[in-house]
């Protein structure tokens, strides 16, 4: 399952946005940075969480399944593309459906863009962009067994749960050990109180 | 796809799902057939009978019937799909209903001719890719309206004063119109497809150009999808100028290879139109009924909140429909549809600081 | 029905999801992928003092487009945005071009000619210098210049205008560290290397925003982490690397060296001194025991609020370490105690016997990206090249002899880079000339700082863009960027490396070297001054450094990219460096031990009453650098984080995105709040890369350290005040006739703090 692939702590991440200037650098996309970077405890703490696409494999990539005119392509090594510029008619299904939030759409060219893996360059064996530059290794790219070499005894888990569904990526997260055997919290359900959803 | 918890078997697809897809593919097989047998029908009477027909023209004439075959098969499998069928239905809906029309009669023609004509989205793209995409459509057009009439026989250009330079022009043996084939627009008429020769191929050359030099179109371009339907119209074009050049200059000389050749790409390019990249020729204009539904219902003012953060995620009847069609594909997060995709994001970022691990251990 | 027409055309998205703007503020389909024929050219970022190396894309065109990461030893590939985006100054739309000139600050600047402005300019200085005296006349380097340019800015205020006003900005940067550390170790270097702190079994990190300043650091800090190592921070707040800290010791600004102190009573109390060691290798150590039994962890909690059990935590995770290390930062260095924080940290250091072991030892972390080679040549006022001492007789006899002038020609010591402003206040320099600084948005207390400018007579100005501080000179001297010309910085670890030259400057500018040397020849001084560039000045440096304390007479231009860097001292040129100091546990004293001082903390200069009852402190954010000048202008940075807000706890009672006007006996700025628990309640934080009337330095107090000068940005007693709406952030200035980069400056408008200390989430641009 798990071959070279994106591997994402949080826990390291100092939510620079060095990966979200160099997702701009990236031949394959250059000029549009996709990678996204959110602060989710605003208010609380300067935690911070990147997201690149995570690359669904099953269900395999929601996003190409809801598109309407088969413009999503995933490739043989299980990269999720973005989107075909002859097919892609911006109706945002991708953007809306993505249980990750990944998919960006340009209204105006009613074309979609999303995280391709820096196919230009992992497709040579560079690491993506943001993971190149990453300073943290919040984000990291390669095999497990050369995370593992770089932080000995680190698990990881390429499962999300969203409420009673689960879905398997290729990209993974780092977990703590005692996590290992249990799928990630995909965030939904969200936690209600009064009404207010919360978290 | 499938509904994967580790702790239930993958779901099969069912016996009821096997004959849905069974007759999805039979469906289309059927809607190409009655479609290829209107076409030739068509031609048959159009041409009066086979007499307006030019045997010449044969190969031309059976390829688009098998063009005609292809791309009505390939439609219904297309629209058969979840996602295209609902926005499809949706499209139609809003197309068809007499309140859209009061309110904005405009919006339709409007739509199809800023997105369907000037295709005003690719200038947004890049400006060079719209030039050059325009140059193409209206070459194709051009050729397309000139050369199907022709080789099914539904025109005729007939002289009466015998070598010209009076013509007459007939579609399906009325007559549309005489003209003087010396005259500025008989020389139009006559060279109407070189002009549409000229147009594509400077289109074409910009995307090829382009195709070899620009790293993000370079990325993942695979040679059967991206670059063969840029020489195929290359390849068309530069021949069927060839021809005129030989006629012109070369009293003929080569026209008979040159004919071949251009045959060749034309059969072979009417033949891939169905599975390549061409495709989206049919496909693009569906994308207008998706337009048409939302415009529909942002008249309405029915937008959609995010249920946590409160900004306008889409229309309700988008929102509505997405969840169809992810229930429809059994992707059964379709609440999630309801939130933005910033606070799915921060709802998973904060779901893992708190139950997966807060700091750095 | 009467609605608000809707436009076909575009459909709805998410925001967040649809924005392209943030391509760097130039239009995506602006930005070309047709990359053929480029050529990348190795060299390092020019922003802060990790240096991490990078390549610049150049094109067949020989301009440079692009940036691509480099596996260098310092950053393995790794950038911060700051470095990123460094490529885009390079051919920016608004860099200058032409000289500038204006007879008063009231008329407009035109351009003139590089003889007509050079003329002019020597002319000036030989008025004043005639009229007022040599000293009339001053001079400011800076320490992001190579080394080859401080080492020509020292040689040129001595030898060509022959003053003794000359400083630079390393002022406001590292030189309470510096005078620390030689008074304990005779040198002024960090101990160990950046490497050390992948075997450490503890780190210290003292007012260091380690993610956001040195973020490529960050690698360092938690590969360390990843083999078992603890991590303490002291930091009133919560920065991203204290998030996640084993210890963070949130303490009230300006009460550092109170902590340390504590730290090392409960040390001594609890047994955990390396009473071998310091008895070996330290002078000084009863005094120092005596000084910190007045310390108890009680006194400590008191002072700096924060819990008693916090300094047992601290003192037995760091001396019960097997090697620990410490560092420190402009945290506790911008302070009126700044040497003697520095001093407290370094004791702990010394008791522990934490010195000269791979993972043991100290660490400074400069701030400019030649911080530490910038200070070592003699732009410091009383400094000469090779860390010699003005003072000293023999140094002075050393470098007349290079430099081939009469010893009585060479000037005294002067005065330190705010005490230059005070005189100018009161008429003493009545002209200057700049190099590569932006006082007028870097220096404490703004408007006496404006006044000193102001009454200059004659102010030259040498810059790449129209800092605030040229935009208020009588002449700009455009120079180059630091890709457009070749030389050496030295960089935290004091590992010197080298910048290539990626392209020909843009037609009408020149390197500073030329700069000064024409200048230096309008005065006379030419035949001290025939330097054809860089490498020619760097052999010089080479040589008036030889034998000195900072020896770089072993490195060469050839070795340095054989060898991606060397550190100082290096005497020969088959030395390899000495990346780790006090190795042998003998340090640059003639007795070779470590000099300890005793530290006593006092409260900070400006005084808490009633009114100011709040402690204001300043810093950097991730995506900006210093002053600002060069990162204010590009596009991804500036919409990472568009303008400054203030940071403040909720239990100030202020709403977030609240225009609030922070006070202080200086002045008031008003901007939004950023509220958020991750700051001390009795603290506020405001960045200082913007200019007034958004400046942090509008707030700050210009009370400086006896002992280094360094000016008290850390610590201002203040009090905030809800306000109407915030002050707006004024755009970089740009020379006469030219538009401003709108795309980039677009994002200034947003009246909203950022999400976090690092900016804006991606969704959350406007």
């Amino acid at each position: 399952m798990m071959g070279r692939t994106i591997f994402i702590d949080p826990g390291r991440c100092i939510g620079c946005q060095a990966c979200v200037s160099a997702c701009r650098e990236c031949d394959s996309h250059r000029g549009k940075s996709l990678i996204h970077l959110d602060y989710p405890q605003e208010g609380q703490s300067v935690a911070a969480l990147p997201t690149v696409c995570m690359h669904c494999e099953d269900p395999v990539a929601p996003c190409a399944e809801v598109c309407p005119a088969d413009a999503i392509l995933v490739t043989a090594d299980g990269v999720v593309q973005e989107a075909d510029t002859t097919r892609c008619i911006g109706c945002a299904n991708c953007v809306n459906a993505c249980p990750f939030g990944v998919p960006k759409i340009d209204v105006t060219a009613k074309l979609q863009f999303k995280c391709n893996l820096c196919y230009d360059r992992t497709s040579y064996g560079l690491a993506p962009m943001c993971a190149t530059v990453c300073p943290t290794g919040a984000l990291f790219y390669g095999t497990v067994e050369e995370l593992r070499e770089e932080r000995p005894g680190v698990q990881v888990v390429d499962e999300f749960t969203f409420g009673r569904s689960t879905v398997r990526t290729g990209v993974a997260m780092v977990v703590p050990a005692e996590r290992a055997r249990w799928p990630v919290p995909g965030g939904l359900p969200v936690v209600e109180v009064n009404g207010v959803d919360v978290r | 796809m499938s509904e994967s918890n580790p702790h239930t078997p993958p779901v099969e697809p069912g016996p009821a799902r096997r004959l849905d897809r069974l007759s999805v593919t039979g469906r289309a097989t059927l809607a190409g057939a009655v479609a290829a047998v209107v076409l030739i029908l068509a031609i048959v009477f159009g041409s009066r009978l086979l007499r307006d027909f030019d045997s010449a023209l044969l190969p031309y004439a059976a390829a688009s019937v098998f063009l005609v075959f292809g791309l009505v098969h390939r439609y219904t499998v297309w629209v058969s799909a979840p996602a295209a069928r609902r926005l499809f239905k949706q499209g139609w809906r809003s197309f068809f209903s007499a309140e859209n029309f009061r309110r904005a009669p405009t919006a339709v023609p409007r739509m199809i001719a800023t997105y369907l004509g000037f295709q005003k989205f690719l200038g947004a793209r890049s400006h060079g890719r719209w030039a050059a995409h325009q140059l193409i459509f209206w070459g194709c057009l051009l050729a397309a309206v000139i050369t199907f009439p022709l080789t099914w026989g539904w025109f005729t250009f007939t002289s009466p004063t015998g070598p010209g330079p009076q013509y007459e022009w007939r579609m399906w043996g009325v007559k549309l119109l005489t003209f003087d084939s010396l005259s500025f627009f008989g020389w139009l008429l006559f060279h109407g497809l070189d002009i549409a020769a000229v147009l594509v191929i400077a289109g074409a050359s910009y995307f090829l150009w382009r195709r070899m030099r620009d790293r993000g179109a370079m990325t993942g371009q695979r040679f059967a999808y991206d670059l063969l339907p840029l020489i195929a119209l290359v390849v068309i074009s530069v021949t069927g100028l060839l021809l005129t050049f030989s006629a012109i200059f070369l009293h003929g000389q080569g026209y008979e290879f040159l004919m071949v050749l251009h045959m060749i790409s034309v059969v072979f390019t009417l033949i891939y139109l169905p599975f390549g990249k061409f495709f989206h020729i049919a496909q693009r204009p569906a994308a207008v009924g998706m337009q048409l539904f939302k415009y529909t219902a942002r008249q309405d003012e029915k937008v959609f909140a995010c249920r946590r953060c409160g900004v306008t995620v889409d229309t309700d009847a988008y929102v509505e429909n997405l969840r169809g069609t992810m229930r429809d594909l059994r992707l059964d997060f379709d609440e999630w549809a309801e939130y933005c995709p910033r606070c799915k994001r921060v709802l998973r970022g904060s779901a893992y600081l708190e139950n997966v691990k807060k700091g750095y251990k | 029905m009467n609605r608000p027409t809707i436009p076909l055309d575009p459909t709805q998205a998410p925001p967040g999801a649809q924005s392209f703007r943030d391509a760097g503020g130039i239009p995506a389909d602006r930005w070309h992928a047709d990359q053929r024929g480029e050529t990348l050219v190795p060299t390092h970022c020019c922003f802060c003092g990790v240096q991490c190396g990078m390549y610049l894309r150049v094109n067949e065109a020989g301009k440079v487009f692009g940036m691509e990461p480099r596996n260098h030893d310092i950053n393995r590939m790794r950038l911060c945005p700051k470095g990123v985006n460094a490529y885009q100054q390079i051919n920016h739309p608004e860099r200058l071009t032409a000289p500038l000139i204006r007879g008063s600050r009231d008329e407009p600047f035109r351009e003139v000619s590089w003889d007509e402005a050079l003329d002019f300019t020597a002319a000036e200085m030989r008025r004043i210098q005639e009229s007022h005296g040599r000293d009339a006349f001053g001079m400011l380097g800076g320490a992001s210049l190579f080394t080859e340019k401080t080492y020509l800015v020292g040689k040129f205020a001595r030898v060509a205008l022959r003053t003794r006003h000359l400083d630079y900005n390393g002022r406001l940067c590292m030189v309470s560290a510096a005078a620390a550390n030689k008074a304990v170790f005779g040198v002024d270097r960090a101990g160990n290397p950046f490497s050390d702190m992948l075997v450490t079994d503890c780190l210290l990190v003292a007012g260091g925003n380690i993610g956001e300043c040195f973020p490529v650091l960050t690698q360092y800090v938690w590969g360390g982490r990843d083999r078992g190592a603890k991590l303490i921070i002291v930091d009133p707040r919560e920065t991203a690397i204290a998030r996640t800290a084993d210890i963070h010791v949130a303490l009230r600004p300006g009460t550092d060296s109170a902590f340390f102190n504590a730290v090392l009573h409960v040390v001594i109390e609890e047994g955990l001194v390396d009473e071998e060691f310091v008895a070996a290798h330290a002078t000084g150590w009863d005094d120092v025991v005596r000084c910190v039994r007045e310390y108890p962890p009680s006194r400590a909690a008191e002072i700096c609020g924060i819990p008693e059990s916090q300094v047992y935590e601290v003192a037995r995770m760091f001396a019960g370490a097997g090697n620990a290390m410490a560092c420190h930062a402009r945290g506790i260095e911008h302070q009126t105690q700044g040497v003697e924080n520095c001093l407290s940290v370094v004791n702990l250091i010394v008791a522990t016997g934490n010195v000269g072991r791979p993972g043991a030892g100290y660490g400074t972390l400069t701030g400019q990206g030649n911080g530490q080679g910038g200070r070592e040549h003699g732009q410091k006022s009383d400094m000469l090249p090779g860390g010699r001492d003005l003072k000293n007789p023999e140094h002075r006899r050393q470098i007349c002899e290079i430099w081939g002038i009469d010893e009585a020609e060479l000037p005294g010591v002067g005065t330190s880079m705010m005490e230059m402003v005070w005189q100018m206040q009161r008429g003493e320099i009545r002209g200057l000339l700049g190099v590569c600084n932006n006082p007028l948005v870097s220096l404490p207390n703004h408007r006496a700082v404006k006044d000193g400018y102001n009454r200059l007579e004659f102010h030259v100005q040498l810059d790449f863009f129209l800092s605030e501080t040229a935009a208020n000179a009588h002449v700009v001297l455009p120079v180059t960027v630091w890709a457009e010309d070749e030389g050496v910085t030295a960089n935290a670890e004091a590992r010197v490396v080298k910048h290539n030259k990626a392209q020909d400057p843009p037609p009408g500018v020149r390197t500073d070297t030329w700069v000064l040397c024409e200048l230096a020849r309008r005065l006379g001084a030419g035949d001290k001054f025939a330097f054809g560039g860089s490498r020619d000045v760097f052999e010089e440096l080479r040589v008036a450094t030889a034998g000195a304390l900072v020896d770089y007479s072993g490195i060469t231009y050839e070795r340095l990219e054989e060898t991606g860097g060397i550190c100082w001292p290096c005497p020969s040129t088959d030395h390899p460096g000495t990346p780790r100091l006090f190795e042998d546990l003998r340090t640059y004293h003639p007795d070779g031990k470590m000099h300890l001082q005793t530290v006593e903390w006092h409260p900070p200069a400006d005084v808490y009453t009633a009114d100011y009852p709040l402690t204001l402190t300043t810093g950097r954010t991730v995506a900006h650098f210093l002053s600002g000048t060069q990162t204010r202008r590009l596009g991804g940075l500036v919409e990472q984080t568009p303008r400054p807000w203030v940071e403040i706890h909720p239990s100030q009672g202020f709403r977030n995105g609240d225009p609030v006007r922070v006070v202080t006996r200086r002045g008031s700025v008003v901007l939004p709040a950023l509220v958020t628990e991750a700051i001390r309640p009795d603290t506020v934080f405001v960045p200082y890369h913007w200019p007034a009337p958004t400046a942090a330095n509008v707030l700050t107090v210009d009370a400086l350290d006896p002992r280094s000068r360094i000016p008290e940005y850390k610590v201002a007693a203040a009090r905030l005040e809800l306000a109407e709406h915030v002050d707006e952030v004024p755009a970089p200035p740009v020379p006469p006739g030219r538009a401003h980069y709108e795309e980039v400056q677009a994002a200034l408008s947003d009246p909203l703090p950022p999400s976090a200390s690092q900016g804006r989430g991606t969704a959350e641009r406007s």
